[in-house]
This record gives structure tokens, sequence and C-alpha cells, in this order.
């Protein structure tokens, strides 16, 4: 049903680009979030989707509708694109009740109205919030009122639900509360999500697909896991993770199609890509090592303890090699002494080879010491 | 014994936050300056004022200073000659029409104009706003000046004025003079008014809130009724109980506009230029403080009815939210058409009023190019007014410039003075927000707003006959006391809305770290928002330099101001000096606005905001 096409979408305020060149397909019933950091043109581009923003070029197709088209003078009005949009402040009118809040959609699709009294009761119901129906909204709490503006958002079943960070009011408990409330969500209703967040953990967790976005152009369209273990560049693979990805500068000498030589922490290794690596445009590159492929206590490379932050489940340990900070992480709680030499190794096959100058991925493998 | 020392401690500790002095000391100073002259005004409607109204009301046992219904009972009742209706009732009616229709005028004006600037994509945005101001700034009486000026004809013997000069056409009496030409230049008078007030509204609200009806599928039209209009209502309320409140009371326009020949049916008599009469006639004093008692019992029935509708519980306190983008409506083709009408109009009542007031200033004849002069600039021809030394030419007498120069000092003080006020008064309530006496103050600061200025100044000049206060009588300190208090509802209403926008943190942040009171509030509060602040001060300062009706009664031989001078030059029939002087008031008064705004960013439509 509503798949969601852009083409060449691009957003210019005067002479600033806020989104460049954007194509991506959203498929039916997908959850998709755009991540990035602040500024990044999230909200334009979402807002763009939804029509309430004119993008500068391109195309927008929602099912079989063009709603925009720069060259062909396209542009069919938010109200008629049969979207929910879930604003940020949630805009909740301050001078209607929660009832009357929730009922004003359905009053403009001209729904009877014994029907809409029981749409509203139903979403008053599932969003528990049925004692405050008389209310106005400044006598609600922030996480009351956002639950009200989910209803808003809902009552009127829409295909499509754009939501630019609707959680970022409130606090770290109702936060992840709500998170898994919405993913509840949008296993219950069949409609597409689109959701903005600059919380990366956030757009791990929900979404069935992630896009990465930074100073108005895509870095990477794929789902969580993905993004995570075949970061697309540097950036990618520097917003997605937490603790971060260790970076390694050094130099490579590729020796055939899918083997290189890559030099790192003053050791040489043989790094092997699972699929024909890419073209370096010089020699530095960078070895993107994610904390949990660091094995420590055995292996040919000695740091020394900087600090270690034992979390419970499992523990991050820092350790310095040479001028070099290395993060690795252990499973289970355990302590180690600050300045205590450390011997560890690389394992596993997630390891990524960045070139230096472009930021892209050059190839993903193992290394082993040489 | 330990119950007095409880209530010295906690009188001690009440007295040790600067908030609660302020609260304590404007309270007193409040009571004294509005409540008492008040009071006195309310006591002389009940009582016998002076020998004369003794023999007119001819009762037994009443003589002067003895207590009396009698103003009201005649007043309100009597049908002797229609006396009542003749001297109330009707034009009490017709003022109130007046002032209905102004309220249309300014609001549809100034909140049309308001929502093209902060809700479109119109271009000439800041050309619009800029100018749209004008007339605000301009004397009141300017627009019922520049009305005369235009729409005069020599059909009704009043001289040939623009329109006739240009088109020929001449339009009826009732279009020159009257109720609707009042209600006309006091609705252009208030429409920048109405559009700062609405503006503001419009530009803190959310534009998300419209954009959230617009996705849930309503139409335009049902946004701008169900959303957009409900949302402003709290600042068209004020907007529409401000204008009519000013309006009903309002002195100089109907006094200007009320020259056509009394059988004409033309004639149009406002309240507040009946006040003035019964009050003059001298044996029926005590009718005319009737009649400003009840024009204030209007409004503020007025500004209770304002509050009650903007304390309701689904409270407007949301509609601030920051919201990132604010897109606007594009008005696509028409974008130009109404661009060029917008300038075109607003230039026509900014502008069009100062060519106007040039041009009568030059002709001998009205409408007669032939003979233009400079003499009512530039001659040292004597000028037999009631002030020594005047000459025609306004630049050449020494009086005129005199009272400019005190004009001016007698502004920059009100302003200092009233902005002062204005900002502590403003802190103590946004730090005591919700306690009776900090209630009490802002509302007691507000009412000097209320009280029509004529009335205000009548009470003052009672008050300068009582015993013990004659040294008052005339002297400058008189009109600066009188103008700070007229002239504070401004400033503590920028104070106020100011100081609320600045959380308690702020400060709390200085006096963790141990900063004394002075210092926090001139090293930190005031930086912060200087803008709105300056604009505090701004408002009395163009508000005092360009008052007539609230000195006419007060400013003795030896403290005229520049305003009192032009009504003596108006009184006497030379038009053309004093078109020239009101040209001066304005181009002085628009000049410093301009300076201080490129100087401090703070301008009059900031400061109205509240
Ligand atoms: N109406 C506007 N006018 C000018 N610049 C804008 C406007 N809206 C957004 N921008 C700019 O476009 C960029 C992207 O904004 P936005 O989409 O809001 O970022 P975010 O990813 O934080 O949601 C920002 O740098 C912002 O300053
Ligand atoms: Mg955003």
């Amino acid at each position: 049903m509503p798949k969601i096409i852009l083409e060449h979408v691009t957003k210019r305020f005067d002479k600033f680009v806020a989104v460049d060149d954007l194509n991506m397909v959203i498929e039916d019933r997908e959850f998709i979030t755009l991540l990035g950091p602040s500024g990044c043109g999230k909200t334009t581009t979402l807002r763009q989707i939804a029509g309430l923003e004119t993008p500068t070029e391109g195309r927008i197709t929602i099912g079989d509708t063009v709603v925009f088209d720069s060259e062909k003078n396209i542009n069919i009005s938010p109200a008629k694109r049969d979207i929910g949009f879930l604003f940020q402040n949630y805009a909740l009118w301050p001078h209607m009740t929660v009832y009357q809040n929730i009922s004003f959609g359905l009053e403009n699709l001209k729904w009877p109205k014994d029907r809409i009294r029981q749409r509203v009761s139903e979403m008053l119901a599932m969003l528990k919030i049925e004692q405050f129906e008389k209310r106005y909204p400044s006598e609600l709490s922030g996480g009351q009122q956002q639950r009200v503006a989910i209803a808003r958002t809902l009552a009127p079943e829409p295909k499509v639900l754009f939501m630019d960070e609707p959680l970022s009011n409130l606090d770290a408990k109702l936060r992840l509360e709500m998170r898994t409330e919405l993913k509840r969500l949008h296993a219950e209703t069949d409609s597409t999500f689109v959701y903005v967040t600059h919380d990366q953990l956030e757009a791990m967790t929900l979404a069935t697909r992630i896009c990465l976005m930074k100073d108005g152009v895509l870095q990477q369209y794929d789902p969580p896991l993905e993004v995570y273990n075949n970061p697309a560049n540097l950036f990618v693979a520097d917003f997605v993770g937490n603790p971060t990805m260790n970076f390694l500068p050094g130099t490579a000498r590729v020796l055939d199609e899918t083997h290189a030589e890559v030099t790192v922490l003053g050791r040489s290794f043989l790094f092997e890509s699972d699929a024909p690596l890419g073209k370096p445009e010089g020699e530095d590159v960078v070895l993107g090592v994610r904390p949990e492929f660091i094995r420590l206590g055995s292996g040919g490379m000695e740091g020394k303890v900087y600090a270690a932050l034992p979390a419970g489940m499992e523990t991050t340990v820092q350790m310095t090699m040479g001028d070099q900070l290395v993060t690795s992480v252990e499973f289970g709680s355990v302590d180690y002494k600050a300045n205590s030499p450390m011997r560890f190794e690389f394992h596993g096959q997630g390891l990524i080879l960045f070139d230096k100058k472009s930021g892209k991925k050059l190839g993903r493998g193992s290394a082993t010491q040489r | 014994m330990r119950n007095k020392k409880t209530l010295g401690n906690s009188l001690r500790a009440y007295f040790s936050k600067p908030a609660n002095v302020i609260t304590v000391i404007f309270l007193i100073v409040l009571l004294l300056t509005v409540v008492l002259p008040l009071s006195t005004l309310l006591i002389g409607s009940f009582k016998v004022n002076g020998n004369q109204e003794a023999i007119w009301i001819d009762q037994d046992g009443v003589e002067d200073g003895s207590w009396t219904f009698h103003h009201w009972i005649e007043l309100l009742t009597s049908k002797e000659y229609n006396y009542a209706s003749t001297k109330f009732w009707a034009p009490l009616g017709g003022s109130a029409l007046m002032a209905a229709l102004a309220c249309v005028v300014a609001v549809l004006f100034g909140g049309v104009v308001a929502w093209f600037i902060t809700r479109s994509d119109l271009p000439a945005k800041k050309f619009i706003s800029t100018v749209f101001v004008f007339p605000y700034i301009m004397p009141s009486w300017s627009m019922a000046m520049f009305w005369e000026n235009f729409f005069k004809n020599t059909e009704i013997n009043a001289g040939m004025g623009i329109l006739q000069s240009v088109t020929g056409i001449c339009v009826p009496e009732s279009m020159v003079y009257g109720l609707v030409p009042c209600a006309m230049s006091l609705g252009l008078h208030y429409a920048p008014f109405a559009y700062i007030l609405i503006g503001g509204i419009l530009r803190n609200m959310d534009a998300n809130l419209e954009e959230a009806a617009t996705v849930l599928k309503a139409s335009r039209f049902k946004i701008l009724y169900k959303v957009t209009l409900p949302i402003v209502l709290p600042a068209l309320v004020s907007t529409v109980l401000l204008v009519f409140s000013s309006s009903i009371s309002s002195f100089t326009v109907p006094f200007f506009l009320n020259k056509s020949s009394i059988n004409s049916g033309n004639n149009f008599v406002s309240i507040s230029v009946q006040m003035r009469n019964l009050i003059n006639t001298g044996f029926t004093k005590g009718q005319g403080y009737v009649v400003a008692i009840v024009l204030m019992m209007f409004s503020i029935g007025i500004l209770t009815l304002n509050n009650w509708f903007t304390g309701k519980r689904k409270s407007f306190t949301t509609v601030t939210g920051k919201s990132g983008q604010v897109s606007l409506v594009k008005l696509g083709k028409a974008r130009k058409v109404i661009a060029v009408i917008l300038v075109i109009i607003v230039a026509f009542f900014a502008i069009m009023p100062l060519a106007s007031f040039a041009m009568e200033s030059l002709l001998e004849v009205p409408g007669d190019w032939s003979s233009f002069t400079l003499r009512y600039w530039l001659s040292r021809e004597v000028f037999e007014g009631s002030n020594k030394g005047d000459t025609i030419g306004i630049l050449m007498s020494p009086t005129m410039w005199k009272a400019m120069g005190r004009s001016l000092l007698l502004s920059v003080l009100v302003s200092l003075v009233a902005g002062s006020f204005g900002i502590l008064i403003g802190y103590a309530v946004a730090r005591k927000r919700g306690s009776k006496a900090a209630t009490l103050v802002s509302d007691l600061a507000f009412l000097p707003y209320l009280i029509p200025s004529m009335s205000f100044g009548a009470v003052y000049l009672a008050l300068s006959y009582t015993k013990g206060f004659t040294w008052l009588d005339g002297s400058f300190i008189l009109l600066l006391l009188v103008g700070s208090i007229k002239f504070m509802p401004f400033a503590s209403r920028t104070g106020t809305s100011a100081m609320l926008q600045l959380s308690g943190e702020i400060e709390e942040a200085a006096i963790v770290i141990g900063v004394p009171w002075w210092k926090r509030m001139t090293r930190v509060l005031f930086p912060i928002q200087k803008s709105s602040f300056i604009s505090g001060y701004l408002l009395p300062f163009i508000s005092c330099m360009r008052e007539m009706s609230l000195f006419v009664l007060l400013a003795a031989s030896y403290t005229t101001l520049v305003t009192t001078v032009l009504q003596e030059y108006s009184r006497t029939g030379l038009n053309q000096a004093s078109n020239a002087i009101n040209l001066l008031i304005i181009i002085f008064v628009l000049v410093i606005q301009f300076a201080v705004n490129k100087l401090t960013g703070a301008s009059i439509d900031k400061g109205v905001g509240g």
C-alpha cells in the first residue's frame, strides 16, 4: 500500500542546503528512523514528506500518488496526503479539552457523532488517559500531554505516521516506557512509521531501517544491525554504537583482491576482507574495531589499563598503548587496577578498514597479527 | 513577649527580600498617587463644590461642602428639558458607539496586517511594520487633524482639503465632522496598537498548532476560526477592551472634529467633551466628576472582564512554546498585489498626515498653492495669544522653544521615573507571582491607564487646590508627578512581561555567589532583557512628549509645554501654526524613536507586547 519514494529531494534555505539530493524508498509498514546529529536536516526531511515544507527540488510519491514534483509543479496539501504527524512539542491546542483535541480530526473527516465518541474512548483507553478526558492540556504533565498527542495523531488511523523526536521532552524512565509502547503500537496498527531522533540507541531499538544523515546528505540507509556491523563510512561507525568504535590510524598495502597488510599500533596485521577490497586513495587508513572485538588477557599487544568501568552486566575497559586509547568491553563484572599492564588482541570477522582521506569503508573482515 | 519576638522576626524575614520591600513601597506610593486622588474625585461627586454650585442646586440646607446626591440624580435622571438625556445619556451612547466603531476599525486593520506580517510570506514586511506604527507614535489628534485636512471642502465652508483640491470631490459634512470621522481617526490611531498586541501573540504562537490542524484535514477557514482565533482571542479581547476604553474617553479627537454647525445633525458632543464643559462651567463641577467616575467604572469593568477572560482554566500559557520552524503561508500570485496594496495604505496613513501638516502650515488659504508662505514658520510678527512673547512664526517664538525644551525635559524625567518604577514593579510581580499584594500593585499600577487623561488631570488639579498641596499648583513637579503616574502602566506592563520571561534561576545563580541585589538588577537582569526594558522607557517618553489632554488643565503660564502652546495657537485660529507645531512634535518623536531603536534595538512594538 503506501510506499513512500523520495527522488532527488533537495531543500535550500536561501543558499544554505538543508537537505541535499536525498533518494530513499520506504516500504509499507516499515518503521524508519531518521537519525543524525542536531541540524542535519531530519526535521526538514520529515516535514517535506508530510507536505509542511516545500522541497526546492525533487519528487515525492506516497502510495500511488505523486504528492510533490518540482518539475511538474505538483504539490498536494498535507491534508490530502493521508498522514499523521506527531510534533516534538506535541502542539496540543490549549483551548480544547483532551476530548476535543482528539475528536477534532475525526470531525474534519465528517464521522458521525457516536462513532467519534467511540473512537475517542478507544484511544483514551489504549493510551490510559481516560481520566483526563475533560482536562485542558495545561493541566497535564509532559508524559500525559504526549499521550494525548499520540491519541490525537492516531485517532483518524493514518496510513503513514510521522514523528519528530516525540520522546525528547520526557524523563529517562518514561522515555523507555514510551519506546516500548511505540514499538507495540507499530505492531498493532498497520501503519508506516517515520521517526526522527538524534538518539542512536532509540533508532537502533525501534527501527526496521535507519536513515543516517549528516549535513543534509544521506550517509547510510540500512537495517539497524547492518548499520552497526557494516557502517558505510567513518561518520556512521562513529555515530552508532556505545561505547564507540576504536579508530586506529595506520597504513595499508593491498596484497590481492581481498587481502591487505595493515600497520596499526606499531604492529603489522594481515587484513582479510569477506568481500573484494575497495580502492584506497592513499596509504593512510583507519582500522575500526568495535570494543567487543578486543579480547583481553592474551595476545600480541600490550597496553596499560587507563580505567575500568564495571556496569554490572558488562565492563568497559580503557587502555593506553603508546598515545592511543583503546576501549574494550568484557562480559560480566571485572575490575582491573589502573596502570596495570594488560595484553590484548583483535578477534572476530567484524573489523572494518576505512580509507582515511575519504572516510569510506574499504572492507570488513578479520585482522591477524603477523 | 515571645509572640512579639516572632512577629519581629517574621517582619525582618519579610523585608529581607527586596521583592517584598518593593511591593510594600509601591503599595504605599500607588495608594497615595492613584487611590487617594480618585477618592477625592468620588467624594467630590457627593459634595457641593463651591458656592456657585450651591446656588445652582438651590435646595434648603445645601451650601458649599455639604453632602448631596444631587449631582448623580440630576445628571442621570432629570427630565427637565431632557437634561439627563442631552447632557449625559446621548453623549455616553454616542461615545460608546464611536468607541465600538473605533475598535472594529483598529482590530480589523491591525489584526489583518499583523497576520500578514507574522504568518505569510509577504514581501516588504520590514517597511510595512516600521511605517505602520507611525500613526500610533503621532499625537492622538493628528489623525483627526489629517482627516479634516483631507476631507474638508468649500461646500461646507471649511476651506479646501486635499481630496477636493486633487479630485474636486466634496464629501458631505457627516464625513468630515461628527461621530463617524471621530471613530475612523481613533480606529486608525489605535490600529498599530492592535497590530502590536495581536502580532505579539501570533509571533509567539507555535506554528505547529496550525500545522497539526492542517494534517488533520481541517480546512483553512476552519483552522482560522477553530485554532488561530481562539488562541489569539485573549489578545484580541485585550485589544478591544483597551481600545474601547481609550476611545470612549478620548477628548482631543472629538474636540477637534466637533466643528460642524449645531443644526446640521452632525453635531457630536462626546462624553469627554461634555465632562469638560460640566467641570468648566463652575456650577456643575460635581456633575463633571460623576461623568469622570462613570467613565472610570466603564474602564474598571472592562479591566475586570479582561482579567476574567484571560485568567480562565484553559490557560494559554502553553502558547509560547518555541517552535523550530515557522512555515509561512504562501500567498502565491496574490503576494505582490497584497504587498503593493498594503504598502500604499500604510504609507498613506503614515506619511500623508505629515505631508498634510506641512502643506497646511505653508498655505495661507488652505488648498490654494498661490498663497504659499513661510510666515507661520519664520515670521517675527507678534502673535496676541495668552502666552507673552509669541510670534506668528513658530520657529522664531522663544515661548515655543522654551516650551519645547520643557516638554523634552519633562518627557525625559517622566520616562526615567515611569520606566524605572515599571522595572521594579515588574520584578516584584514576577518574583511574588500570585501573591495578593503583588497582584494589587500590578492592578493599581495599571489603573492610571484606564483613567481618562482629562479626568486624571482634573483630579490632580483638584488636589493642587487642596490645603497643604497648594505649592503643587502649576509647578513642574506636578506635571512630573502626573506624567509619571499616568504613563507608568506601559512601563509596568513591559517590565512585568520581561521579568516573567527570566526564570528565577538566573537570579538565584547570582544570589548563591553572593551578588547583592542592586548588582543583580543592573548587571544580570537588566542586560539580559535590555531591549525590552529600554522599550519600557521609550513608551512613556513618546506618550508624554505628545500628550495634551493630561496637561492642558495643569500647565501654568510659566510651565507651558509644547502641546499647550499648540492648543493656544489652535484656539486662536492660527491653524497653520498649530499644524506646524504638530509636524514638529511628530518629527521630533519619530527621530528619537528611530535613534533609540538603532542604538539599543528597543522599539515600541516590543514594548506593549505584554
Ligand atoms: N526555516 C528555516 N530557515 C532557514 N534555515 C532553516 C530553516 N529550517 C531549518 N533550517 C536549517 O536547516 C538545517 C536543518 O534543520 P533541521 O531539519 O531542523 O535539523 P534537525 O536534523 O535538527 O531536525 C539547520 O541547519 C537549520 O538551521
Ligand atoms: Mg529537528
